[in-house]
C-alpha cells in the first residue's frame, strides 16, 4: 500500500514537471482563453440537446451548413450558397476542400449523416427544425438537395442549427462523443477533454477553413453560480463570464484590469393576460367577491396595466441596466418588427382614466405569477410591477415559484396575470408569435405557450400564411402585421429585452450576440 | 455474531425497499420532467414521441415495476438531460466529492483532534480558551459565507489559490483523482477547508468532552499510581477511551458530508455530486435523482455498519451480540 502510493504521487511529480516545462516554453503566441458560461450543457453530442448553452458549445467543435450571425443574418459556412429550386426542394453547394479534426475530407454524405441523425434522435431536441424535412440527398460529393413536407421558410434558419458530424460517427452515442471519439467536427477548436458539469477544454484548429483562432487553447467552464463566476473573473481564473452578475458590475467597472461588455439580446420578457375566459380565476374586486366579467378582456384595462408600467425605471434600477425596454416581439432590425406599433408611455394618470372608462374605478385585486430565478432578477420584476398596479388601484399580490413547478401551468393558461419570456432565436416575428399569440392547435403544433388564451382569426390567418410563404419580401409585411394586432390590442404586455452582460478582461474584446451566444472563434484580443 | 449480521442486512434491505417506494412517488408528484427538457418549439407529436422514450405515458405502477426491474440488474435507467445512464453520471461526479469529504475529513480530525486533547488537558489555559471561542465561531458561521470570504481573500485579494473548480486530474482504477497534483492540491484546499470548518470544531468539543469525562476516572488515577508516563497515558487510555463517541459522529457525519457538500461544492463550482444533484432536482431529472438518492441511502446504511464494527476494534465490551 505504501510502495503503491508513493508511486503515484511520482508519477503526480513527473506529470507535474512534464507540465511546468510545457507551461515554461509557451510561447507568446500561445494565447489561452477560459470563459465562464452561466449556463451547464449536458453532453458534448451535438444532436441530442438544442438549449442554447449547448448549440453555443458545439459552435465551438462544429459546423453548420449556414452560419448564424450576432443579428440573426444567414450566412455562408460549409454551404457556399444555396437556391430554392421549387416550394419543397432547396439546394445547397458545399464548400470544398474541407476536412474534419481526423483528416478525413468533408462532403455530401455527412450532411446527410448529421441532419438525418438530428431528426431521427431519441430526445427530438431538434424536432422543431428538422420536422419538414423529408429527405436529404446528394447531387454530386459537394451538392445536397433538402426536400420538405410543405414550404418551409425557416429552412436556412434550422439548418443553421444543426451541426455536421462525420459520417463515420453518426451511429455513435452519446458516451462516444462526451469521451472524444466521435467529437469529430470540422470547426475552429478540437476536442482535448470534457468533464461533465465542468468544462470542455479544447484547442485550435490550424486548419480551419475560416483562418485559425488566435486562441490556441480555448477552456469553457459552467459556472452556473453568480458567485463563483464573478470570482473566477475578478481572481483572473476566466478572461470572460456570461451573464455578470448585477452586484458585480460596480465591482467589475472600478478594476484596472476589467471591463463590462454590453449588447441587447433577442429574449424578450412580457406579462400574459387572460382574454380567453369569462371569469378569469386571480382577480376579484377589492372585498373578495366575484367580478361578473373578467376586466382583462376588454382592451382597456389591458393598456391601462400597460400604462401603469414604468418600464424604464425597472430596467434602469431593478434590471441595473440589463436590460432594454420593448414594445414588441423584436427590435429595430430583426424581422417582423413593424414601425406601426404604438409605443406606449408609463402615464398612470391617464392607465387611471382608462380603468374608470372600462367601468372599475376603483380597482380591483389581482394576484400576479411568475417564476423564480429563471430570467435576469424576474421576482424583483414581478415585484415592482406589482407595487405600480398597486398605485393605479388595482391590490396586487405576487406569487412566484420555482420553474419546474411554474413551466406547466402557466403554458396551460391557469393564471390571469403571469410573467412570460420568450428568446427569439430565429431572430424573425413568426417564431415567438405561433409558440405565444397563435390559437392553440395541438395538431399544427401552435399555441403550445399562450397562457392568456389568445385566438384572434387575423393572427391566425396570417400566420398560416407566414409560415408557407418563402419569399421573404412577402414574408415580411405579412409578420409585421402580426406585431402589429398583437402589440397594438395589447395581447400581451412587453415589457423588455434582456440585454447581454458580459464581464471581461480589458485583454480581450467581443460583441455580443443577439442569441447570447459566448463564442470564442469571435472572441479578440484587444490591441 | 453471525445472525446479528445477517439480521441487520435484512432491516437494511427493508429500509431500501421502503426507500423506492417513497423516492418514486416523491419524484413523480412534482413537476412533470417534459415541460422542462423538451424544446419550447416542439409540437404536439413530437411532445408525444419524447414522453414515450421516456416512458412517462405508463401508469405509475408500471413505471415502478419497470424501474425495480432495473434496479435488480443495477440499472437505474438513463438520465433525460445526460442520455446515459443515471448511475454511470453519478459514479463519474463521486471521486470528486468522495476526495473533497475526505480531505475535509482528514482536515477535521488532523486539527480537532489535538486542539480538543489540549484543550481537555489544560482547561484554563488562555489558549484553550481561544480554541474554544475559536470553534464556536466554526460552528455558527454559515458556510457559504465563509467560503465566499476565503474565495474573496486567498483568490479575489491575495491571489494565491485559484478561486474554483478542479484541478489536474490523474485516472488510478478508472477514476479521475485531483489529489495526486499540485494543480489539484491547490484547487482542492480551499473548499476542503471549508467544508471541515464545522466538523473541525465538532471533533474538538467532541474531544475536549471526551478527554474531562474520562481523565477523574479511576483507572486513570490507577494508571498515574502504577507510575506510567504522562504520554502513555494519554495516548493510550485517554485517547482510545474517547475514540469512541468521536468515531460515531465522525462516521455518521461523513455521510453527511458526502450528501450535504452541495454548498461548498456550489460556490466553488466543484463538480461534484452535490452540485449533480440539485442540477437534477431543477431539471426534474428523475433517474439520477431517484439513483442519487438510493446510492446515499446505500452510503448511510453501510456507513453504520462499519461504524459498528469499529466499536468492537476500540472496544471489546461492544460487540455486535451483546444481547448475551
Amino acid at each position: 500500500m505504501g510502495i503503491s502510493t508513493m508511486g503515484w504521487i511520482g508519477r503526480g511529480a513527473a506529470a507535474l514537471a512534464i507540465y511546468a516545462v510545457a507551461a515554461g516554453t509557451a510561447s507568446a503566441q500561445d494565447k489561452e482563453l477560459t470563459v465562464g458560461m452561466a449556463s451547464t450543457f449536458a453532453t458534448v453530442d451535438p444532436h441530442e440537446e438544442s438549449n442554447s448553452p449547448h448549440n453555443a458549445m458545439s459552435r465551438h467543435i462544429f459546423d453548420s451548413l449556414i452560419y448564424r450571425g450576432g443579428a440573426a443574418e444567414n450566412e455562408p459556412q460549409l454551404a457556399t450558397s444555396w437556391e430554392i429550386i421549387d416550394n419543397t426542394h432547396w439546394r445547397f453547394h458545399l464548400r470544398e476542400g474541407v476536412k474534419f479534426h481526423d483528416g478525413t475530407d468533408f462532403d455530401a454524405e455527412d450532411v446527410i449523416a448529421s441532419v438525418l441523425r438530428a431528426r431521427d434522435k431519441p430526445s427530438q431536441a431538434f424536432a422543431s427544425y428538422t420536422r419538414n424535412i423529408t429527405d436529404v440527398t446528394a447531387e454530386d460529393p459537394h451538392t445536397v438537395v433538402v426536400e420538405t413536407s410543405v414550404p418551409d421558410p425557416m429552412i436556412l434558419n434550422s439548418l443553421s442549427r444543426i451541426r455536421i458530424i462525420s459520417s463515420e460517427h453518426a451511429d455513435d452515442d452519446v458516451a462516444a462523443f462526451d469521451n472524444g471519439t466521435a467529437a469529430v467536427g470540422t470547426g475552429p477548436f478540437k476536442f482535448v477533454s470534457y468533464t461533465p458539469g465542468d468544462r470542455i477544454v479544447m484547442e485550435r484548429n490550424d486548419d480551419y477553413f475560416g483562418g485559425a483562432s488566435e486562441w490556441s487553447k480555448v477552456t469553457l467552464r459552467m459556472l452556473p453560480d453568480n458567485g463563483a463566476r464573478l470570482a473566477s473573473l475578478l481572481s483572473g481564473d476566466a478572461d470572460l463570464i456570461e451573464t455578470l452578475p448585477a452586484e458585480g458590475v460596480a465591482r467589475v467597472k472600478s478594476s484596472d484590469n476589467l471591463k463590462v461588455i454590453r449588447g441587447q439580446s433577442t429574449r424578450i420578457v412580457y406579462l400574459g393576460v387572460d382574454v380567453a375566459r369569462d371569469q378569469t380565476p386571480f382577480i376579484t374586486a377589492k372585498d373578495g367577491s366575484k367580478l361578473d366579467k373578467n376586466p382583462l378582456k376588454d382592451e382597456r384595462v389591458r393598456k391601462a396595466l400597460l400604462m401603469s408600467i414604468n418600464r424604464p425605471a425597472i430596467v434602469q434600477r431593478v434590471m441595473q441596466d440589463n436590460g432594454t425596454v420593448a414594445h414588441q416581439f423584436v427590435a429595430e432590425g430583426y424581422f417582423g418588427h413593424s414601425d406601426d406599433v404604438d409605443e406606449v408611455s408609463y402615464d398612470p394618470e391617464g392607465a387611471k382614466k382608462l380603468l374608470e372608462e372600462a367601468g372599475y374605478p376603483d380597482g380591483f385585486r389581482l394576484t400576479l405569477h411568475g417564476p423564480q430565478g429563471r430570467y435576469v432578477n424576474d421576482s424583483d420584476v414581478l415585484q415592482a410591477v406589482g407595487q405600480m398596479f398597486a398605485r393605479i388601484g388595482i391590490d396586487t399580490k405576487v406569487e412566484v415559484m420555482p420553474w419546474s413547478m411554474y413551466a406547466d401551468k402557466y403554458s396551460n393558461g391557469e393564471y390571469s396575470v403571469f410573467l412570460g419570456s420568450w428568446g427569439v432565436n430565429t431572430g424573425e416575428v413568426s417564431n415567438p408569435a405561433i409558440a405565444i399569440v397563435a390559437g392553440r392547435d395541438e395538431a399544427k403544433g401552435t399555441g403550445r405557450y399562450n397562457g392568456g388564451g389568445i385566438n384572434d382569426p387575423e393572427i391566425n390567418k396570417l400566420l398560416d400564411e407566414a409560415t408557407s410563404t418563402l419569399d421573404e419580401d412577402k414574408r415580411e409585411p405579412i409578420l409585421q402585421k402580426v406585431s402589429e394586432l398583437t402589440f397594438n390590442h395589447h395581447y400581451l404586455l412587453p415589457l423588455h429585452y434582456e440585454n447581454v452582460v458580459l464581464g471581461a478582461s480589458k485583454d480581450v474584446d467581443y460583441k455580443p450576440r443577439g442569441d447570447k451566444y459566448l463564442l470564442a472563434y469571435e472572441v479578440k484580443s484587444a490591441k | 455474531m453471525v445472525t446479528s449480521i445477517i439480521r441487520r442486512f435484512i432491516q437494511a434491505l427493508f429500509v431500501i425497499v421502503a426507500m423506492t417506494v417513497i423516492v418514486f412517488l416523491a419524484v413523480n408528484v412534482i413537476g412533470n420532467p417534459v415541460d422542462i427538457l423538451i424544446n419550447p418549439d416542439a409540437n404536439q407529436a413530437e411532445r408525444a414521441r419524447v414522453i414515450a422514450e421516456y416512458g412517462l405515458d405508463q401508469p405509475l405502477w408500471r413505471q415502478y415495476i419497470d424501474f425495480l426491474a432495473g434496479l435488480l440488474r443495477g440499472d437505474f435507467g438513463n438520465s433525460f438531460v445526460y442520455g446515459r445512464s443515471a448511475l454511470q453520471v453519478i459514479l463519474e461526479r463521486f471521486p470528486a466529492t468522495l476526495e473533497l469529504a475526505l480531505s475535509a475529513l482528514v482536515i477535521a480530525l488532523v486539527v480537532g483532534l489535538p486542539l480538543g486533547l489540549y484543550a481537555g488537558l489544560r482547561p484554563r489555559s488562555v489558549a484553550s480558551r481561544i480554541i474554544m471561542s475559536g470553534s464556536i465561531l466554526g460552528f455558527s458561521l454559515p458556510t457559504f459565507w465563509v467560503g465566499l470570504m476565503f474565495i474573496l481573500l486567498f483568490s479575489v485579494q491575495l491571489g494565491w489559490l485559484p478561486s474554483n473548480g478542479r484541478g489536474e486530474t490523474v485516472e488510478i482504477l478508472g477514476m479521475r483523482w485531483s489529489f495526486l497534483t499540485e494543480d489539484g492540491l491547490r484547487h482542492l484546499f480551499l473548499p476542503a477547508l471549508n467544508l471541515a470548518l464545522f466538523k473541525t470544531s465538532l471533533v474538538l468539543r467532541l474531544t475536549r468532552a471526551g478527554v474531562q469525562e474520562v481523565l477523574p476516572q479511576d483507572y486513570i488515577k490507577f494508571a498515574r499510581a502504577k507510575g506510567l508516563s504522562e504520554r502513555r497515558i494519554i495516548s493510550v487510555h485517554v485517547l482510545k477511551n474517547l475514540m469512541i463517541p468521536v468515531v460515531t459522529i465522525v462516521g455518521l457525519e461523513f455521510g453527511s458530508l458526502i450528501a450535504f457538500s452541495v454548498v461548498t461544492e456550489s460556490i466553488f463550482a466543484w463538480p461534484g455530486m452535490g452540485k449533480l444533484i440539485i442540477d437534477s432536482i431543477n431539471l426534474l431529472d428523475r433517474p439520477v435523482i431517484v439513483a442519487y438518492l438510493m446510492m446515499m441511502v446505500l452510503i448511510f446504511v453501510g456507513l453504520n455498519f462499519i461504524v459498528d464494527l469499529c466499536y468492537t476494534l476500540l472496544d471489546p465490551r461492544v460487540r455486535l451480540d451483546a444481547k448475551r
